[in-house]
C-alpha cells in the first residue's frame, strides 16, 4: 500500500541546492530501511500517518491497562472496609491509574491524532522533521513500558501523581516505584517536547498556499495552542523529575525537610506544569468537537474566530492559575484571593465554547451521527465538570471539597466527558479516512449510550460522596462515617462501581465495533466523503496515500473542502446552497493536476535505536552505572548516526539499486 | 456516489422518536442528578459539607451555596437549550442551511454577563478569605501535629482557653478537645509527610506541612463531636488517620484541663499494678505516660525519636479519657455506650464525654487487636525487615510478640488511665 | 535533546516543486523550519533553567552546617573562565560569518577556537567543584550545595553537549558530510552556544555576585 518513490539522483533544482551529499559515504555500511512491507516498514516508518496509528493503538492499550485499573479501584470501593486490594497495593493502583491515563492515554492519543490529521488538515505532505515525529513515539512507548514493568519489578509508585514531596521521598516510599514513576514520565516527556515542536514548526511553516492563520482547521488551531503549552510547562515538570530523580537516586537534598526543604517547591513545579496540562489534555478534544459539531451540523463553527481565540485565552490564562490546587497548602490569604480570581477568569472563555458549539448546532440540519453523539455528550458533560469547576475557583469552598470525591466527579466530567468523549468523536469520525472503512453504527449507538450512562452513573455520584465529606486516595471508607437513610454514601459508593462496569462494558463495545470490523472484515468500505465534510484531510482518498495531496491544494476558505463542493445560487426561494461538485470530482482533479517530483522522506532505524538507548539509560540509573553508561553509549551512536543521515535515502539503497531519476515508484 | 446527502447504510441520519426520548430522558437525569447532588441524599453523614455546626464552616457555607443555586441554573438552561436544538434542528429533510460563522454580538452578551456574574462570586470570596484567615481574635490556641497516622494536639501554656488558663502543656492525640463557642486556633505542623486537618462542620482543610505553621480556625456551636479525617494523601494509611474534635461546655471543658493536668495517680488495683510494669516494659520506649516512675522513683521518659521515623508515639496519660484510639479510627467505646454520647443533646454532651472509657463500656477486642499485631489491623511500615531496612525505625507501631496475658495486664492498666 | 533539535531534517514534503534543500525556501512564514525548532527548544530552555534557578534562589541561603557561598567562592577565577565562555560567543560569531561566506576552513578554525573556550569554561568548572569538593560542599551535604551543583552541573552539560557539537561540526565539515544546508547547520548550533551563554551570564550574576 505504502509506496517510497526513489529520489532523483540528479537535484532538479540546480544552482539554489547546496552540495548534495552521497548518503552512502556518510554513514557506511549501512543501507536505508527502505521497505513498504512487513514489521520493518513500521518500525522505521517516519511517516505521520503509520506514526499516527501507532500512537493511536499503543494508546488505547494504555487505555484499557488504566481502564482495569480503574475498574480494580472502583470493585475495592464498592463496600465499607472492603478487602480485595491491600492498601499498599491500592496506592499502587491509583497512582498508575492517573498517570497512564494523562501520560499513557490522553495525551498520546492526542499526538496520534494531532500527528495525523494536522499535516492533512493543513495539506501538506508530512510533519517538519519526520524522524522526530518516529522519535517521539519510541520514547512514548518504551517511556510507557518502562513505566509499568514497575509493576513486576517490586511494585508500582505509590505517591499518587501529583507525587507530594516528601511522602515520594526515599524515606517514605522505598521500594523502585517512584524511581521508575519519574524516569518513565521523563521519557514520554520527551516525546512530547518534541512533538511539540515539530507540530508547532509543522503548523506555521508548512501550511497550503492561501491557508492564512486564520483559515485554518479548529483543530489545528487547538493542537497549536496546546503544543505552545507543551513547549513552556514540560520544561518545569522536567525539572522537577530531575530534583526527584537526583533526590532519591544521588541523595540530594532538595526535599529534605531536616535540611531546610520546604515541601511547597515540589508543589509549586509539580502545578506550574500540572494546571495548563490539564488544558493541554482538554483542548484537542475542544478542537475534535469543533470540527465534527459543524460537520454533522451542515453550518460552519459559529463564531470560528472567538472559538479559536478563547482556546488560546485558556491556554494563557492557564499558566497563572496554577495554586488554585494548593488553596489548602497555606499559601497566605492574598496570593489564595489572587489565584481565585484568576480562576474564575477561565470560566469566560470556556463560556464562549459552550455558547459557540450551541449556536452552531443551531438553525442546522442535525444528523445524529455516533460521532455526533459524542460531541454532543462532550457539550453536556463538559458543561457539569465546568460548572463544578466553577464551585471550587471559590477558594473558600475550596477547602471543603478539594481532595473529596467531589473533586474526583469534576475532574472525570472534564476529562472523562470531555476529553475522552471528545476522543471517542475522533475516532467515529475520522475512522473512515485513517483505515479506510466505516465503524458500524448501530454499535456505535450501544458504545455511546453505555459511556454515556456508565460515566453518569460513575462519577455523578461521586459529587455526592464528597459532598458528604469522603476523602480522596482512601482504600476504605467506613460504614459508621455514611449517615443515615438508603441513599447514603454506601449507596452512592455501590451505584458508582455498577456505573464503573457499565463504562468498561461501553468502552469493549467499542472494542468489538473494531474487530468487527476489521479483524471479521465486516466492516463496510468507507465511501470517499462519508460526511459530507468541510476541511482538507478529506480531500485525499481514504486512507490517503503515502504523500497525502497528488497535488498540494490552494485555500481560499476556512472549510475550503466544502465550499469546493457546495455554491450559494440564487433561486425564486432566495439563496439556495447548491452541491455543484463531488468529492470524487474534485479528488480527480487534483490527480490530474498531480505535482510532478514528490519526494518523501526515508525511514530510518536511528529514532527507535535512541529511544531504546535512553530507556536503558533509565533502568541503568536504577540499578547498575554500567547499563546506564551502555545505554548512553547507544544513545551517543545513534544521535551521532542520526546526524549524518540525510533525509533521503540513496538510490543504493535500494533493491535493485535505482538509476532512473525522476518519479519512479519503487514498490520495494 | 455523489449524493447530496449520506445514505442511511452509509451515515445514518434517522433519528427514531425513541432515541430522541432516551436523549431527552438521558438529560433529564443529568439535571436531576446535579439537583440531588444539591439537595445532599444522605442524611446525617458526619462529614457532611453542607451542614456547618460553627461559625467559620458557616461563612463558608453562605458562600458555596448561592455558587451552588447559580451553577445549577445555568447547567439546567444549557441542557434545555441543548435538547431543544436537538429536537428542533434534526435533519428532517430540511433546506441545507446558509453557510456563515455567525454574529460575533451574540457572544459579547453572555460574556459580559458571565464576566458580571463572576465578579458578583469573586468579592465575598476574596472577603471570606480574608475573613477566614484573621487569627486576632483567637481566645484559645492547641498545636496539631501530624505524622504517619495520628494527629497530636499540645495545649501550650496560655492564658485562654480554660477559666484561669493553661497552666502546663497538654499532651493528647486524636480527639481535639476545645471548648465550645470558643474562637479556637489550630495552629498545624507536621512530624514527617504532608497531612491536612479537616473537620468538614467546623471549617475547611488546612494542610499540615513538615517545617511550616499553618492556622486554621475552629469554632463550634455547640457541645458535641464533629467527625473529620485526613485529607492529603499520607501513605499506606492514609484511609485510617482520622480525628474527631470534642466540643465541650465551658465548665466541663475546665475541668476536662484540669483532670488533665492532674498529678499521676498510681494503679491501686493488682492486675492493674502488674500491667503497669509489663506497660513500662514494653511500651514506655515510646508511650509517654507523665509522671509514671520506675521502680527505683525515677521518671520514664519515653524516647520514641529513637524507634519512629516521626519521632513520636501518642501520649497515654489519658487514653481513656478518650473515645477513640489509633489514629481515631477504633472505638474505645462499645457501641451501646458510643451512641449514647456521640448522639447525645448537646446540653448533656459535655457531661457524658467527661465520663470517659469505663471497664464496662470498653470496647475490648479491637485494643486487643492492636496490641497483639498492629500492623495486621492498620498497615504500617513496621515489620522487622522494614525497620531493619530503615536504620532501625519504624513508621507506625511494630508488632511486639506480646503474650495473651501480658495484652490482658496492660489493658487492665490502660484501663485505669482516665 | 539538544543534539537532536539542531540537526536539520528534510522538508521535501512542504511543496511538491521542492527537491531537496533544507532551508527557509518554501515555507509559509519564510523562517527556516530548522530555526524556528531551535527557537522553540531554545524558550523552552529558558523555563528548564528558569525551574533550576528557583530552586537554587529559594535555597542559596540554607547551607545548614556546611560551607557556604561566602566562604567558597573564588570571584577571581569564576570570572575569568565567565570572560573565557563571553568570548567564545565571539568566536562564534566569527564561525557563522565564515560558514556564510562559504570558508570551510575559517569556519573549521573559529569553530575549533570556540569548542577550545567552551572546554576551558568546563575545565574551570571542574576545577572548582573539585575544591570546593575538598573544602567539605559534598553534593548530598546541604540544600545549597544540591541546589548548586546541580544548576551548574545542567549548565556544564549543556556547555559540553555544545562541544560535542561543535567538535561533531568540525568533522563532518572536514568530510564534507553535512547533510542540507551547511552555513544553517552552523548558525543553529551558533544560537544554541549563545544560549547556553546567555543562561551562564545570568547564572553568573544570581550565584556568584549578588550576596546571598
Amino acid at each position: 500500500m505504502a509506496i517510497i518513490e526513489r529520489p532523483s539522483t540528479t537535484p532538479a533544482v540546480a544552482g539554489s541546492a547546496p552540495s548534495f551529499v552521497g548518503p552512502a559515504d556518510a554513514y557506511g555500511a549501512f543501507r536505508r530501511p527502505v521497505t513498504s512491507r512487513g514489521w520493518r516498514s513500521w518500525v522505521f516508518t517516519v511517516d505521520h500517518k503509520k506514526l499516527g496509528i501507532m500512537y493511536g493503538v499503543v494508546a488505547f492499550c494504555f487505555f484499557l491497562v488504566g481502564g482495569l485499573e480503574a475498574l480494580l479501584i472502583r470493585t475495592q470501593l464498592a463496600a465499607p472496609d472492603n478487602t480485595v486490594l491491600s492498601a499498599g497495593t491500592y496506592n499502587q493502583m491509583f497512582t498508575m491509574h492517573a498517570t497512564t491515563m494523562i501520560f499513557l492515554f490522553v495525551m498520546p492519543m492526542v499526538s496520534g491524532f494531532a500527528n495525523y490529521m494536522v499535516p492533512l488538515q493543513i495539506g501538506a505532505r508530512d510533519v517538519a522533521f519526520p524522524r522526530l515525529n518516529a522519535f517521539g513515539f519510541w520514547c512514548f512507548l518504551v517511556g510507557g513500558i518502562f513505566l509499568n514493568t514497575s509493576w513486576f519489578l517490586g511494585g508500582a509508585a505509590d505517591g499518587g501523581w501529583f507525587m507530594y514531596q516528601p511522602n515520594a521521598s526515599h524515606l517514605f516510599s522505598p521500594s523502585h516505584g517512584v524511581d521508575y514513576w519519574a524516569l518513565g514520565v521523563q521519557i514520554t516527556g520527551i516525546a512530547s517536547l518534541t512533538g511539540a515542536i515539530n507540530l508547532i514548526v509543522t503548523i506555521i511553516n508548512m501550511r497550503a498556499p492561501g491557508m492564512t492563520m486564520w483559515k485554518m482547521p479548529i483543530f489545528t488551531w487547538m493542537v497549536l495552542v496546546v503544543q505552545f503549552l507543551l513547549v513552556f510547562s514540560l520544561p518545569v515538570i522536567t525539572v522537577a523529575l530531575f530534583l526527584l530523580t537526583f533526590s532519591r537516586v544521588f541523595g540530594g537534598q532538595f526535599f529534605n525537610v531536616q535540611a531546610g526543604a520546604d515541601p511547597l517547591l515540589w508543589q509549586h513545579l509539580f502545578w506550574i506544569f500540572g494546571h495548563p496540562e490539564v488544558y493541554i489534555l482538554i483542548l484537542p478534544s475542544f478542537g475534535i468537537v469543533s470540527e465534527v459539531l459543524p460537520v454533522f451540523s451542515r453550518k460552519p463553527l459559529f463564531g470560528y474566530k472567538f472559538v479559536a481565540f478563547s482556546g488560546a485565552a485558556i491556554g494563557f490564562v492557564g499558566f497563572g492559575v496554577w495554586a488554585h490546587h494548593m488553596f489548602a497548602s497555606g499559601l497566605g490569604p492574598l496570593s489564595v484571593a489572587v489565584f481565585s480570581v484568576g480562576t474564575m477568569m477561565i470560566a469566560i472563555p470556556t463560556g464562549v465554547k459552550i455558547i459557540n458549539w450551541t449556536l452552531t448546532m443551531w438553525g442546522g440540519k442535525l444528523r445524529f451521527t455516533t460521532a455526533m453523539l459524542f460531541a454532543i455528550g462532550l457539550v453536556i458533560e463538559f458543561t457539569i465538570g465546568g460548572l463544578s469547576g466553577v464551585t471550587h475557583a471559590v477558594s473558600p469552598s475550596d477547602t471543603q471539597q478539594t481532595d473529596t470525591y467531589y473533586i474526583v466527579a469534576h475532574f472525570h466530567y472534564v476529562l472523562f466527558g470531555g476529553a475522552i468523549f471528545g476522543l471517542f468523536a475522533g475516532f467515529y469520525y475520522w475512522w473512515p479516512k485513517i483505515f479506510g472503512k466505516l465503524l458500524n453504527e448501530r454499535i456505535g449507538k450501544w458504545n455511546f449510550w453505555l459511556m454515556v450512562i456508565g460515566m453518569n452513573l460513575t462519577f455523578g455520584p461521586m459529587h455526592m460522596i464528597g459532598l458528604q465529606g469522603q476523602p480522596r486516595r482512601m482504600v476504605v471508607w467506613p460504614q459508621n462515617l455514611t449517615g443515615d437513610g438508603l441513599f447514603n454514601l454506601g449507596f452512592w459508593n455501590k451505584v458508582a462501581t455498577v456505573g464503573s462496569y457499565i463504562l468498561g462494558l461501553g468502552v469493549l463495545t467499542f472494542v468489538w465495533n473494531v474487530t468487527r470490523t476489521h479483524l471479521l472484515r465486516k466492516g463496510e468500505v468507507a465511501p470517499l466523503d462519508p460526511w459530507d465534510a468541510r476541511t482538507l484531510e478529506w480531500m485525499t482518498s481514504n486512507p490517503p496515500k503515502e504523500h497525502n495531496f497528488d497535488a498540494i491544494p490552494t485555500v481560499h476558505e476556512v472549510d475550503e473542502f466544502f465550499h469546493r463542493k457546495y455554491e450559494e445560487v440564487e433561486t425564486d426561494h432566495g439563496v439556495r446552497l447548491v452541491k455543484t461538485r463531488s468529492a470524487e470530482e474534485i479528488l480527480a482533479d487534483q490527480e490530474a493536476h498531480a505535482d510532478a517530483h514528490i519526494h518523501m522522506p526515508s525511514p530510518s532505524y536511528w529514532p527507535v535505536v535512541l529511544a531504546v538507548g535512553l530507556v536503558i539509560v533509565a533502568y541503568g540509573v536504577i540499578y547498575s552505572v554500567l547499563l546506564a553508561v551502555v545505554g548512553a553509549l547507544i544513545t551517543l551512536g545513534a544521535s551521532f548516526a542520526w546526524a549524518l543521515e540525510p533525509s533521503t535515502a540513496d538510490p543504493s539503497d535500494f533493491d535493485p539499486p535505482a538509476g532512473t531519476p525522476g518519479k519512479e515508484l519503487a514498490n520495494v | 456516489m455523489t449524493r447530496n446527502i449520506p445514505s442511511p447504510e452509509v451515515a445514518p441520519v434517522h433519528d427514531s422518536p425513541r432515541r430522541v426520548t432516551r436523549r431527552r430522558v438521558g438529560l433529564a437525569a443529568t439535571a436531576t442528578g446535579l439537583l440531588v447532588a444539591l439537595a445532599g441524599c444522605a442524611r446525617n453523614a458526619p462529614q457532611d459539607t453542607f451542614q456547618p455546626a460553627g461559625e467559620n464552616a458557616r461563612s463558608i457555607d453562605n458562600l458555596q451555596r448561592p455558587v451552588f443555586y447559580i451553577a445549577g441554573v445555568i447547567g439546567i438552561l444549557v441542557f434545555a437549550a441543548v435538547g431543544y436544538i436537538v429536537w428542533r434542528f434534526k435533519d428532517r429533510g430540511q433546506e441545507l442551511p446558509i453557510q456563515g460563522h455567525g454574529k460575533p454580538i451574540l457572544e459579547i452578551g453572555p460574556i459580559v454577563l458571565s464576566a458580571a456574574l463572576l465578579l458578583g462570586i469573586g468579592v465575598p470570596t476574596v472577603a471570606t478569605v480574608f475573613k477566614l484567615a484573621k487569627t486576632s481574635d483567637t481566645q484559645c490556641v492547641v498545636i496539631v501535629t501530624g505524622q504517619q497516622w495520628w494527629w497530636e494536639y499540645t495545649y501550650p501554656v496560655q492564658p485562654g482557653c480554660a477559666a484561669g488558663g493553661i497552666k502546663q502543656p497538654i499532651v493528647t492525640s486524636g480527639q481535639l478537645v476545645v471548648p465550645a463557642k470558643t474562637h479556637v486556633l489550630a495552629e498545624i505542623q507536621s512530624n514527617d509527610v504532608i497531612h491536612s486537618y479537616w473537620i468538614p462542620k467546623l471549617n475547611g482543610k488546612r494542610d499540615a506541612v513538615p517545617g511550616r505553621t499553618h492556622t486554621l480556625r475552629l469554632e463550634a456551636d455547640q457541645p458535641g463531636i464533629y467527625s473529620g479525617q485526613c485529607t492529603e494523601f499520607c501513605g499506606l494509611s492514609h484511609a485510617r488517620m482520622r480525628m474527631q474534635v470534642a466540643a465541650l461546655d465551658q465548665a466541663h471543658f475546665d475541668t476536662w484541663v484540669t483532670n488533665q493536668t492532674a498529678p499521676y495517680q498510681k494503679p491501686t488495683d493488682p492486675a492493674a499494678i502488674t500491667g503497669e510494669a509489663t506497660f513500662q516494659a514494653n511500651c514506655s520506649r515510646c508511650h509517654q505516660v507523665d509522671g509514671m516512675a520506675d521502680s527505683a522513683g525515677k521518671p520514664i521518659i519515653s524516647q520514641p525519636e529513637l524507634y519512629v521515623v516521626s519521632g513520636s508515639a501518642p501520649n497515654l496519660s489519658h487514653l481513656m479519657s478518650r473515645n477513640t484510639f489509633a489514629g481515631a479510627v477504633w472505638d474505645l467505646l462499645t457501641p451501646a455506650c458510643r451512641d449514647k454520647v456521640w448522639h447525645a443533646k448537646p446540653e448533656e454532651f459535655s457531661e457524658l464525654y467527661l465520663q470517659g472509657v469505663s471497664r464496662e463500656c470498653l470496647n475490648e477486642k479491637d485494643l486487643r487487636d492492636w496490641i497483639r499485631d498492629a500492623p495486621a489491623k492498620k498497615p504500617m511500615y513496621s515489620s522487622d525487615a522494614q525497620i531493619a531496612s530503615n536504620n532501625g525505625l519504624s513508621r507506625g507501631m511494630p508488632n511486639l510478640k506480646l503474650k495473651d496475658d501480658q495484652i490482658s495486664q496492660i489493658i487492665d492498666y490502660l484501663v485505669t488511665r482516665k | 535533546m539538544s543534539d537532536i533539535a539542531a540537526h536539520p531534517e528534510v522538508i521535501h514534503a512542504v511543496d511538491g516543486h521542492d527537491d531537496g534543500h533544507a532551508g527557509s525556501h518554501g515555507t509559509s512564514t519564510g523562517l527556516s523550519n530548522n530555526k524556528l525548532a531551535m527557537w522553540l527548544f531554545l524558550g523552552s530552555e529558558c523555563l528548564l533553567f528558569g525551574g533550576l534557578i528557583s530552586t537554587y534562589m529559594l535555597y542559596r541561603g540554607r547551607n545548614g552546617t556546611g560551607p557556604g557561598p561566602d566562604a567558597l567562592w573564588d570571584i577571581p577565577l569564576t570570572s575569568i573562565s565567565s570572560f573565557v565562555l563571553l568570548m567564545s560567543s565571539l568566536t562564534m560569531v566569527l564561525a557563522v560569518s565564515h560558514a556564510h561566506q562559504g570558508n570551510d576552513r575559517k569556519t573549521q578554525i573559529w569553530l575549533s577556537v570556540t569548542a577550545l573556550l567552551g572546554a576551558t569554561f568546563v575545565g574551570a568548572q571542574v576545577y572548582e567543584f573539585t575544591s570546593f569538593y575538598h573544602e567539605g560542599l559534598g553534593y548530598t551535604t546541604s540544600l545549597f550545595s544540591s541546589s548548586f551543583y546541580t544548576l551548574t552541573g545542567f549548565h556544564g552539560v549543556h556547555v559540553s553537549v555544545g562541544i560535542i557539537m561543535l567538535m561533531a561540526l568540525v568533522a563532518m565539515i572536514g568530510k564534507d558530510k553535512i547533510p542540507g544546508n551547511k552555513a544553517e547547520s552552523v548558525e543553529l548550533i551558533g544560537l544554541y552556544w549563545h544560549f547556553v551563554d546567555v543562561v551562564w551570564i545570568v547564572i553568573f550574576t544570581l550565584v556568584y555576585l549578588i550576596p546571598a
